[in-house]
């Protein structure tokens, strides 16, 4: 299966956005979910508010997959 | 529908000599939201009622009855007494009874445990015939008991014994687990035997539990069954008496658990009060469309002796919020009781959040085949667990808006046709996600724009015109700035970029003079937010293409026949159901999440207290 080369390092590039911004998100994510838990722990009624606060990282992931997308463009 | 209903605070004053008679009005009105008096140099906070001590014992006699019969909470009925003496005797008399039999019971559990030890030592020595008064300690005489490690042992030790002395008797027997001996030996000769004993491996048994028992072992085995037999008789017995107390007395405790409760809350409501030696005054609030009625009933009850003064909420109270939306919206209040809720002044966002929460999840999740499933699965849940109602309502809302989307983006189950008939569709998610990337920043741009006037109304409200402008007007001209700038740039207007610059520079002065520093730092954020709505393309556009993933994979399976319909059949139930799962649970976080943070964070303050009347139940 020959592929072009170009298309392959378009392809790289955009599972590189992707992935490296789904690592740091996971990273942010740890550290406030561990947090929230704890809170819990103490008080079971912010359940609501640290789930809320355990998901913000997550833009981070969708900024990634939009530059991925917009990369994967310019193999068209 | 868009603020709380009117509130008005009251102050009730009188002598304490009526004081039970307004607590019980008020308890039965379940309007008054009591303001708890904190102790100063001019009135200390009141005491109990007389009766709270003894409300209190008997609710903790019920409570322990209650979790030790392990009732659960359900809908029966019962007609109780309402009256604190009555339902006293009556938990005394139920606990007396209930204390007597558990205690019996435990005496005969006690019992039985004692006589399986027994017994497990008597199973060792059945083989051996001696009579177990032996096991008593002798003076003239040493005993050992134990397993020796096989067969020929026995005959080693009987002759090493017999070099030492001839004053010795062995017994042996063959057990399960091994070969058991039992040694009586001249107790001079005690320290010779158990080297001896050592050396050629032994390991002893002690009987701890053989005591005051007379014949041999095994006739004392029948007697010992005979009575673990009468036991368990009478342990069921006991446990059965158990069972129909607690089904006799299970309405009674939960009602009289209720009663009671409600009893301690008016005997300890003084506590929330300011007290003098003769007089007692209670601040609180009530809604403003209930308080002539109220104030009547309070005044013909202390037969006008008490001092009641009232008037609206002023700017600066901390007034208790409570929610006013018509009840097509009411169960979205749930997502301020999960956050916090708005202030008295401010706007409140639930009729908002009902317009918006919906769309948003149905974007997300949009596919007619899982909103379908999704509402059923609520729909049954609803059911079942009626206390999660508005949740619920909400999801079931959410689900046929997803229908709805479904429709719009032609899909079902992630198939956009089925069999040979094409799906119509306004929008293909799967092959056009561009157009649905500009149509979800699009959404982003209104939604947080609606943020943005919400919270100039609230600033107006609570600051005034001109500092409305500056700090909320001025993210808008930041956005027309930007979208000068930006179209500009594409050369989609025919305007000079500088005009846009301007704008920009503007907005930043306004925003400093607005939010100082903090709004400066800020500045990103409005591009942050906005890009953020991306998530409603990103979260659909996941869920899309596992679900065609899923639908691939099991078609391929078809294909081969036989057995592999089977497992391609598998693959679509559990797939369907995996991916319905994390649609449901992403689309809810995700849509929330938008309202919290880039909807909520333009306009919300909150911290606000829910009102609570005194005497209604959550």
């Amino acid at each position: 299966m020959a592929v072009d080369i170009s298309i392959g390092l378009v392809a790289i590039g955009s599972g590189l956005a992707i992935g490296m911004s789904a690592i740091a998100a996971a990273i942010a994510e740890k550290e406030i979910g561990a947090a929230a838990v704890g809170a819990m722990a103490e008080k079971e009624e912010l359940f609501g508010k640290g789930l809320i606060l355990t998901v913000i990282p997550e833009t981070i992931v969708i900024f990634g997959l939009v530059v991925a997308i917009l990369i994967l463009n310019l193999a068209k | 529908m868009l603020s709380p209903h009117d509130m008005s605070s009251v102050i009730i004053a009188g002598p304490n000599n009526i004081l039970e008679g307004i607590i019980k009005e008020l308890h039965n009105l379940k309007i008054l939201h009591i303001v708890d008096h904190s102790k100063n140099d001019l009135a200390d906070i009141g005491t109990p009622l007389e009766s709270a001590s003894r409300i209190s014992e008997i609710l903790v006699k019920v409570r322990s009855m209650i979790s030790s019969l392990n009732i659960k909470k359900n809908d029966s009925s019962f007609e109780l007494k309402r009256d604190i003496l009555d339902v006293g005797l009556a938990v005394k008399k139920l606990g007396d009874e209930l204390v007597m039999r558990t205690d019996e019971l435990k005496k005969i559990e006690e019992h039985l445990s004692r006589n399986e030890a027994v017994k497990q030592e008597l199973e060792i020595l059945k083989g051996i015939d001696i009579p177990l008064e032996l096991f008593f300690p002798f003076k003239s005489l040493a005993r050992f008991t134990g397993y020796l490690k096989s067969k020929n042992n026995h005959k080693e030790l009987k002759t090493e014994l017999e070099k030492i002395t001839a004053k010795f008797m062995l017994l042996e027997s063959l057990t399960s687990k091994g070969n058991l001996v039992v040694l009586y030996i001249d107790a001079s000769k005690k320290e010779n035997a158990n080297s001896i004993l050592q050396k050629i491996g032994f390991t002893p048994v002690n009987f701890v539990n053989l005591t005051n028992l007379k014949g041999n072992a095994s006739s004392n085995m029948d007697i010992i069954e005979e009575e673990k037999a009468n036991l368990q008789k009478k342990e069921e017995e006991v446990k059965k008496r158990i069972e129909s107390l607690r089904k006799e007395h299970k309405s009674f405790l939960l009602a009289a658990e209720e009663f009671l409760n409600e009893q301690l809350e008016k005997a300890e409501a003084p506590l929330k009060f300011a007290s003098t030696k003769s007089s007692f005054l209670i601040k609180g609030w009530i809604p403003s469309d209930e308080l002539n009625k109220s104030i009547d009933r309070i005044n013909k009850v202390s037969k006008n002796k008490v001092f009641i003064q009232f008037e609206p909420a002023k700017k600066n109270d901390k007034v208790p919020v409570k929610l006013k939306n018509p009840k097509y919206a009411k169960s979205f209040e749930f997502f301020l009781d999960l956050y916090s809720m708005p202030t008295y002044m401010e706007i409140d966002p639930t009729f908002f959040i009902f317009l918006t929460f919906p769309i948003l999840f149905g974007m997300m999740l949009g596919d007619i085949g899982y909103g379908i499933v999704s509402f059923l699965i609520f729909w049954l849940i609803k059911k079942k667990l009626p206390k999660s109602r508005s949740l619920l309502n909400i999801l079931m809302l959410a689900s046929l808006v997803s229908i709805l989307f479904g429709v719009l983006f032609g899909e079902f189950f992630g198939l956009e046709k089925i069999g040979e008939m094409e799906l119509w569709h306004l929008l293909s998610r799967e092959h056009d996600m561009f157009s649905l990337l500009y149509i979800a920043i699009g959404i982003g741009i209104v939604h947080v724009n609606i943020g943005l006037i919400i919270g100039f109304i609230n600033e107006m409200k609570s600051h005034g015109f001109m500092m409305a402008i500056f700090e909320k007007g001025s993210w808008i001209v930041l956005e027309i700035g930007i979208a000068m700038v930006a179209l500009s740039y594409f050369q989609i207007i025919a305007v000079s970029a500088r005009i846009g610059y301007s704008f920009l520079a503007f907005s930043v002065l306004m925003l400093l003079k607005g939010e100082g520093i903090k709004g400066i730092i800020e500045l990103p954020s409005i591009l942050t937010n906005i890009l953020s709505y991306a998530r409603l393309m990103a979260i659909g556009l996941s869920s899309v293409i596992l679900a065609v993933i899923i639908n691939d994979e099991s078609t391929q399976f078809f294909h081969k026949g036989g057995l592999f319909i089977l497992a391609g059949v598998m693959i679509l139930i559990i797939g369907h159901t995996i991916n319905i799962m994390l649609g449901l649970l992403g689309s809810f976080l995700h849509s929330l999440r938008l309202h919290y943070v880039e909807f909520f964070s333009k306009f919300f303050h909150g911290g606000a207290k829910k009102y609570q009347a005194f005497g209604a139940k959550e």
